[in-house]
């Protein structure tokens, strides 16, 4: 594939449309001299994947929570969901405006990610304490379980699987957002402020390099959290997989 | 000659005291599921319950459990209001109730944990309650690699393992093949020989009732009234077999017979 993709772009000789090749050449120039502002291709990434675990971890961390208490007192949610809900449908994208007014520096990014990783673990925990079974309260409360023993044993081990596929897929919204998110200026740092630094000069290979880049990152922290669910849940799992 | 082998429970005073003093009347909705069910249990008494199905069997242990509030009159255990924080109480429920996220070993160690026992009697209660329910070697295991019947029990394995004083029972066998039941019913027997406790025991099955219990009390359909509580006074270990057996079992029979009403189909 790789050849065919090398001989067609050849064969098109356009100075846009770049062959593996200049990829690869683009990818190393990046990795031995950095991009044009003089960052090298490790600190674009780090600063992202940076920005990536904040915006993320305050996802998680204010998500998980909140989802678990509407879930647990739903007569709460159903008063205050109608105003809720109508955030889920709103883009991180279009946060972008007043996440300029509002906030600046890492805050901004945080902000914009974290609302691309809070919803889908925050509605995750809320639809997955419904799925607790009565009986497996009732096996603990027969021995004089405490509210928050239930929590604990009972509410959490059964919401848990929902909880990190609510994270896979929080994850991949959030790391979408980070290249609309370094569009808004504030630092000269970060893969997707990369990309669009070489967009705005037509260099198509180093794009690609940071697309590429993107991609594979997004998929190795899938890959993590995908190994985290298999060895939490063998319960759940066949021995063998 | 049946005067030998039973009484009325209320002919025949136990010296035990009472450990159970139950008052219920229970109501789902508009739905009157026990009217006036009033009944006493003794210190390590083996009770058992019987009724025809849907006659509120279930909903009148999850009251004894203090896991559901009466809506009319209350439960009595040593004179105080149940509740699960104070009484120690185990149930091993009709329905599978393991916990898919622990092991075998965990399952059953459930009670003690919530109870706070220390991490050596924890290993050493659960290993010894797993060998009487014949589940070593499944200490690792979780519920989805093993049988229905051996979740079941895991479950007594489970209610066992706390020494409760009061033990409830919702129909724990019927999952079980003959043999496996027959083992059980022997091994509840003399677990409860060795450990005592208060068992109130739910079954469908009259031959279970006559082989298990001290005593046994036949439900009417719902709204659940008592048709007969009577004390069981063949010795054990019993025959299933012998005569007296089989003329005690027919007796119980033709009352809970009476207790469906015809053409309601239970
Ligand atoms: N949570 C509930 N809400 C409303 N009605 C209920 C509820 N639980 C049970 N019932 C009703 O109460 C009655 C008694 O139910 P219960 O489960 O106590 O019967 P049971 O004697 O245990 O029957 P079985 O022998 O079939 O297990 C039934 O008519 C049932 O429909
Ligand atoms: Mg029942």
């Amino acid at each position: 594939m790789l050849l065919l993709w090398q001989v067609g772009a050849a064969e098109y000789r356009s100075p846009y449309l770049p062959g593996p090749g200049d990829i690869y050449s683009a990818f190393v120039e990046l990795v031995r001299h950095g991009d044009i502002l003089g960052n090298t291709l490790w600190a674009n990434i780090g600063a992202s994947v940076y920005r990536l675990l904040i915006g993320f971890g305050l996802g998680v961390v204010f998500g998980v929570p909140l989802g678990l208490l509407m879930g647990l007192y739903k007569s709460v949610y159903r008063n205050i969901r109608a105003v809720v809900e109508p955030f889920r449908f709103i883009p991180p994208i279009a946060w972008i405006p007043l996440a300029i007014i509002l906030f600046t520096g890492l805050t901004r990014y945080a902000f914009l990610i974290f609302l691309g990783a809070f919803f889908p673990v925050f509605t995750a925990a809320l639809i997955g304490v419904a799925r607790v079974e009565p009986i497996h309260r009732k096996v603990t409360l027969v021995y004089g379980a405490s509210k928050v023993y239930v929590l604990t044993h009972v509410v959490l081990p059964t919401v848990l699987p929902d909880i990190l596929g609510g994270m896979r897929v929080g994850l991949g919204t959030a790391w979408m957002t980070i290249v609309a998110a370094e569009l808004t200026g504030g630092s000269a740092i970060g893969l997707g402020r990369m990309m669009v630094n070489y967009s705005e000069l037509l260099r198509i290979p180093e794009v690609v390099v940071a697309m590429v880049l993107i991609g594979l990152i997004g998929f190795l922290f899938n890959e993590i959290l995908l190994l985290l669910e298999k060895y939490l849940f063998r319960w759940r799992w066949q021995v063998t997989l | 000659m049946a005067a030998t082998l039973t009484k009325p429970a209320a002919e025949a005073p136990d010296p035990r005291p009472v450990k159970v003093d139950v008052d219920v009347s229970h109501r789902y909705g508009t739905l009157p599921v026990h009217d006036g069910l009033k009944f006493t249990v003794r210190e390590n008494e083996f009770l058992c319950l019987c009724g025809p199905s849907g006659c509120g069997k279930t909903t009148l242990l999850d009251i004894l459990a203090g896991l559901l509030e009466p809506t009319g009159g209350r439960v009595l255990v040593h004179g105080e209001p149940v509740n699960p924080k104070r009484h120690n109480i185990s149930f091993v429920f009709q329905e599978p109730s393991t916990l898919p996220w622990l092991s075998v070993r965990d399952n059953v160690a459930v009670g003690l944990r919530i109870k706070k026992r220390s991490a050596d009697d924890v290993r050493s209660t659960v290993d010894d309650i797993l060998g009487v329910v014949n589940l070593r070697g499944y200490e690792n295991y979780y519920p989805h690699q093993i049988s229905g019947g051996m979740k079941q029990r895991v479950a007594i394995a489970r209610a066992f393992a706390t020494d409760a004083d009061v033990i409830l029972m919702d129909e724990p066998f019927v999952s079980l093949d003959q043999p496996t039941r027959e083992r059980m019913q022997a091994e509840v027997l003399s677990i409860w020989a060795r450990k005592k406790g208060t068992v109130i025991f739910v079954t469908h099955n009259l031959e279970e009732a006559v082989f298990l219990g001290d005593r046994a009390i036949i439900l009417s359909a719902k709204p659940a009234r008592i048709l007969a509580d009577v004390r069981i006074l063949l010795p054990r270990p019993r025959n299933t077999l012998s005569p007296e057996f089989t003329r005690l079992r027919a007796q119980f029979a033709n009352l809970l017979n009476a207790a469906v009403p015809a053409g309601t189909g239970g």
